[in-house]
């Protein structure tokens, strides 16, 4: 009978329907940052579990305002009743874009690993097109990417080429894959070596497997059957190396894939092991800090740094190790910069329709950038310190950057 | 409250008398009618909300579902903006209900119901979340759902367009008659306690489960069994399509869509006074058990509340029994049978019926009011608008959101954000003189109906008290304390999981923050029973509809 596996006395309807768990306390329309800065968004509450009551399975999921979601999961990370808002949101948009379609600049953006094969390739051609102001123009008209938003340049010899030619070192203590990405494969090489150096200089040999792009543009462009496939390889290459070491990525939307998302969101089997594993950089640092293994012989950086903590960084709920590490380096004054979203998240900020919300989100952070005046700002996530450059002029770096100068990789 | 006269004097306000008082207007006779709440608080208001195809009766009832039938057709013509075409399927879950089968699809033959028989696995193509329990299915293409509260409502304002005049919140305390001839009611305000009389030359009693108390001031008797059942709300639409149980019609064997919820229903049982209907628990919980068997989903989503409806099931003199009554409805005539002229009773019958039920007994009223109109309701639609009720009036697609690139104005804030109902709906019945409470407009909105069931709502509808309607503020935060504990009513005996916890925000928020309970107490207003909101020309007097009513019907 069914009366015995039945007890709606507990609370274990939220393990499997979280979204009647949402209690409409609107703690996410406070923290979402595209809520706060336009009125013509109904944030996270509305569309995540207020409208996945309408969704049924038969109908078309798609809700206006939906695209407006800049993907930073702040509401998922507030909700004090763990709502997955962030995974409905996604899943609509999905399906929605199944539905109607999608547009070539979405086909295009969700595929980050062809366009950096496709720059890195062609790289002087591509950095003079993507700074060409009237090639520029036709992009915009023809491709929907705005004119102002400066675009990655691409470097010709990748990481991963690199790499293949780099000496092994000897007599390691311990090894580590190393989840590059795309963004430092085909556009900051420079953040590659650096890590391998610093990883190498605590004695630990880094491997580099092969891997796919994460997936998370192509999330963020209502591409989740092509997220899956990406994680799926993903998966596939990296489960047989977990079993020996883990897996560090200086890429906050890279390491947040794939230790959440692809067991959560796109919901691949044999993913939680991996997740388990990975680390991000400066979260593993921070352990093999206290574990009393960080070689602590830094050289004295007397720097003026300002810390922005992405919003994917938040996720990972690791607090801010960057800022911890930091703070063994002598001479680096370090103050963060609490002025929430800079306002790209991703590609989101590239599309001609949502640059200059983009840039409204960021506004409160650029001005206290600007305000504070440094010598650098300092954010884990890539597109976070593209927008900060560009939103302010200021010079920005990986806080890994300032590890690796402190061992004299300047 | 005013003297007034009229033609004929309609008591109650549910589907019934809503019904008869758009018969009366479109054969042009002068009607007013009088309700003692609000239009639909009582049976239909708290019904499932299942458009019978007839296939539950089609076995045991056959003269109902028969009834069900034509009147479902007739429904999904005249009514389009108060049915969902929903569909609906009759499951087997168990053996005994497999020896049902045969039995329904001969009566379902013989009555005429729309009905095949589909494989488990095309079942559950379409409904996803029917239950591994499920041996057989029918799919009945003619039930689906009739919101209870639109439909009321649209036969009223349809009524009203005609000229015909409503009295909400008044009681009939008495009649007026001489010798053996009614000449017309004795009112009363129900919250003012004032007094008045309607003048008439024929009274329709059409108060359901009342109508033994209403015929009894006459020192009449109208034997009506008040059979209380029993629903429980979840918080969302787990099957397209209502769920019936194929078995002989017993406890929690429906599930109806309503909009964006699920209802289980029912239960039922004899209760000695049709506004005595204490839920208890093990009734919820048997509900959802039931409902578990043919749905999946049922024990992980949240309840929400759950709520008791009253049936008037009449008394035909049988010893029969709650489930073994007639849904049957039978006109009295006072005149042939007591010997008073002007007086008609109208009992038994269930919400899909009620158009027919109205012309029958109109028939009869007017006979003796010498009116020869014939009857039109079948044909002449309930409004212009001729959309039918979608799985929602106002889809999410609906609500529109402006391009962040173009100079457009900003979205509209929801008034109720799990029921997404925005200003304007909500609007125009804070000027209806026949909205007086917060409750009222929820009715005709669906504000607060959702999971937080009034917790957010609540105080944006009380602040629109004061801007729309003009009331003073401890006024408002009256009618919003009384708004959530008529929402509390229910929602206690669900009291675990979710709801629970909402209910836990529910209170911090306007106990902790707002301090409504302190601010009552404090209040000269709480204590003293409260004012209407209405403010002049409520109840009584032209019932004008507003342009804005109007405009939206």
């Amino acid at each position: 009978m069914i009366t015995e596996e039945f007890e709606p006395t507990t609370d274990t309807v939220e393990e499997e329907a979280s979204v009647e768990a949402c209690t409409k306390c609107t703690a996410c329309n406070t923290v979402c940052p595209v809520a706060r800065s336009t009125d013509i968004f109904r944030g996270p509450k509305a569309l995540g579990p207020d409208m996945e009551r309408f969704r049924s399975p038969q109908e078309a999921a798609v809700t206006p305002g939906l695209d407006l979601c800049s993907g930073c999961k702040l509401c998922e990370v507030t909700c004090p009743s763990q709502v997955s808002i962030q995974e409905y949101i996604r899943r609509a948009q999905n399906q929605g874009a199944r539905e109607k379609g999608r547009s070539l600049r979405d086909w295009v953006l969700g595929r980050t690993r062809l366009l950096g094969k496709l720059g890195s390739m062609t790289a002087p051609l591509a950095n003079f097109g993507n700074s060409n102001p009237l090639f520029r123009v036709l992009m915009e008209r023809f491709v929907g990417i705005h004119r102002r938003r400066p675009l990655p340049k691409y470097q010709w010899l990748t990481f991963e080429r690199w790499f293949r030619r780099h000496p092994r070192p000897v007599k390691p203590r311990r090894k580590v894959a190393y989840f590059y990405g795309c963004w430092v494969n085909y556009n900051d090489r420079r953040l590659g070596e650096r890590a391998v150096a610093v990883l190498e200089r605590n004695g630990i040999e880094v491997v580099v497997p092969r891997q796919q792009c994460c997936g998370i543009p192509a999330v963020v462009n209502s591409n989740m059957d092509l997220a899956r496939r990406y994680g799926q390889e993903n998966v596939r290459h990296l489960t047989p190396i977990v079993e020996e070491m883990d897996i560090v990525a200086s890429s906050t939307s890279c390491g947040l894939m794939l230790k959440h998302d692809y067991g959560h969101l796109l919901e691949i089997p044999g993913s939680e092991r991996l997740g388990a594993k990975t680390y991000d950089i400066m979260e593993y640092l921070w352990m093999l800090h206290e574990a009393g293994e960080l070689d602590l012989n830094f050289e004295t950086v007397p720097m003026r740094l300002l810390y922005h903590a992405p919003c994917h960084l938040k996720s990972h709920g690791i607090g801010y190790p960057a800022m911890r590490l930091l703070k063994l380096i002598p001479g680096v004054k370090l103050e963060e910069v609490d002025e929430g979203c800079c306002g790209i998240s991703g590609t989101f900020g590239v599309k001609v329709e949502k640059y200059d919300l983009s840039m409204k989100i960021g506004s409160r952070l650029f001005a206290a950038v600007k305000a504070a005046g440094s010598d650098q700002v300092l954010a884990d996530c890539e597109t976070c310190r593209m927008q900060v450059e560009h939103g302010t002029g200021a010079t920005s770096a990986h806080p890994l950057e300032i590890l690796a100068r402190a061992y004299g990789h300047g | 409250m005013p003297d007034t006269s009229t033609g004929v004097v309609v008591i109650g306000g549910g589907s019934t008398g809503a019904g008869v008082l758009r018969d009366l207007a479109l054969r042009g006779i002068d009607a007013i009618l009088v309700e003692k709440g609000d239009l639909a608080s009582g049976t239909t208001g708290r019904s499932h909300g299942l458009l019978h195809s007839g296939g539950r009766y089609c076995v045991n009832d056959e003269q109902a579902a028969i009834e069900c039938v034509e009147e479902g057709r007739i429904l999904r013509r005249i009514a389009r903006s108060t049915v969902e075409d929903t569909g609906g399927y009759f499951v087997s879950v168990t053996e005994e209900d497999q020896a049902w089968e045969p039995r329904f699809a001969e009566g379902c033959r013989r009555t005429g119901i729309t009905c095949e028989r589909i494989s488990v696995d095309e079942a559950r193509r379409r409904e996803p979340a029917l239950s591994k329990h499920v041996r057989t299915v029918f799919w009945v293409p003619e039930d689906g759902h009739l919101d209870p509260f639109y439909l009321v409502v649209g036969n009223v304002e349809s009524a009203r367009r005609r000229g015909a005049r409503v009295m909400t919140h008044t009681e009939v305390s008495g009649f007026l008659r001489e010798g053996d001839r009614l000449t017309g009611v004795r009112i009363r305000d129900s919250k003012t306690r004032e007094e008045g009389t309607i003048a008439c030359q024929s009274v329709i009693n059409a108060t359901g489960a009342w109508a033994g108390l209403v015929a009894r001031l006459f020192g009449v008797e109208v034997k009506v069994v008040p059979v209380k059942g029993t629903m429980v709300v979840l918080s969302r639409r787990l099957a397209h399509a209502a769920i019936n149980r194929c078995h002989k019609p017993g406890d929690g064997d429906i599930v109806v869509p309503g909009l964006s919820v699920s209802i289980l229903g029912t239960t039922s049982a004899k209760v000695p006074h049709p506004e005595t209907l204490p839920i208890e628990w093990d009734e919820v919980r048997r509900m959802i058990e039931e409902g578990a068997m043919m749905l999946d989903g049922v024990t992980t989503a949240r309840a929400m509340r759950a709520y008791a409806g009253v049936r008037p099931l009449y008394d035909l003199g049988a010893e029969a029994e709650g489930r073994e009554m007639s849904r049957n409805f039978a006109v009295i005539d006072h005149q042939e049978r007591d010997g008073i002229k002007g007086f008609t009773s109208i009992v038994g019958g269930k919400v899909t019926t009620f158009r027919l039920m109205a012309e029958r007994v109109v028939d009869v009223a007017a006979r003796y009011l010498g009116v020869s109109t014939p009857c039109t309701t079948a044909e002449v639609p309930l409004n212009d608008r001729d959309e039918p009720l979608d799985q929602l009036r106002h889809r999410p697609s609906v609500l529109g959101v402006p391009k962040p690139h173009d100079e457009e104005p900003p979205l509209q804030p929801l008034l109720c954000e799990c029921e997404l109902v925005r200003p304007q709906d909500v609007a125009p019945w804070f000027k209806d003189p026949a909205v007086h409470d917060l409750e009222d407009v929820r009715r005709r909105t669906r504000s607060g109906m959702g999971p937080c069931q009034a917790a957010i709502c609540s105080y944006r509808l009380a602040a629109r008290l004061v801007t729309d309607r003009g009331v003073d503020g401890p006024t408002a935060t009256r009618a919003m304390a009384d708004f959530l504990e008529t929402r509390w009513r229910g929602v206690r005996h669900v009291f675990w999981g979710s709801q629970l916890r909402n209910m836990q925000v529910t209170t911090g928020l306007h106990m902790e923050l707002y301090n409504v309970d302190r601010q009552l107490m404090l209040d000269p207003v709480a204590g003293t029973s409260p004012p209407p909101l209405a403010g002049e020309g409520r109840g009584g007097g032209l019932a004008q509809e507003p342009a804005e009513v109007a405009a939206q019907r």
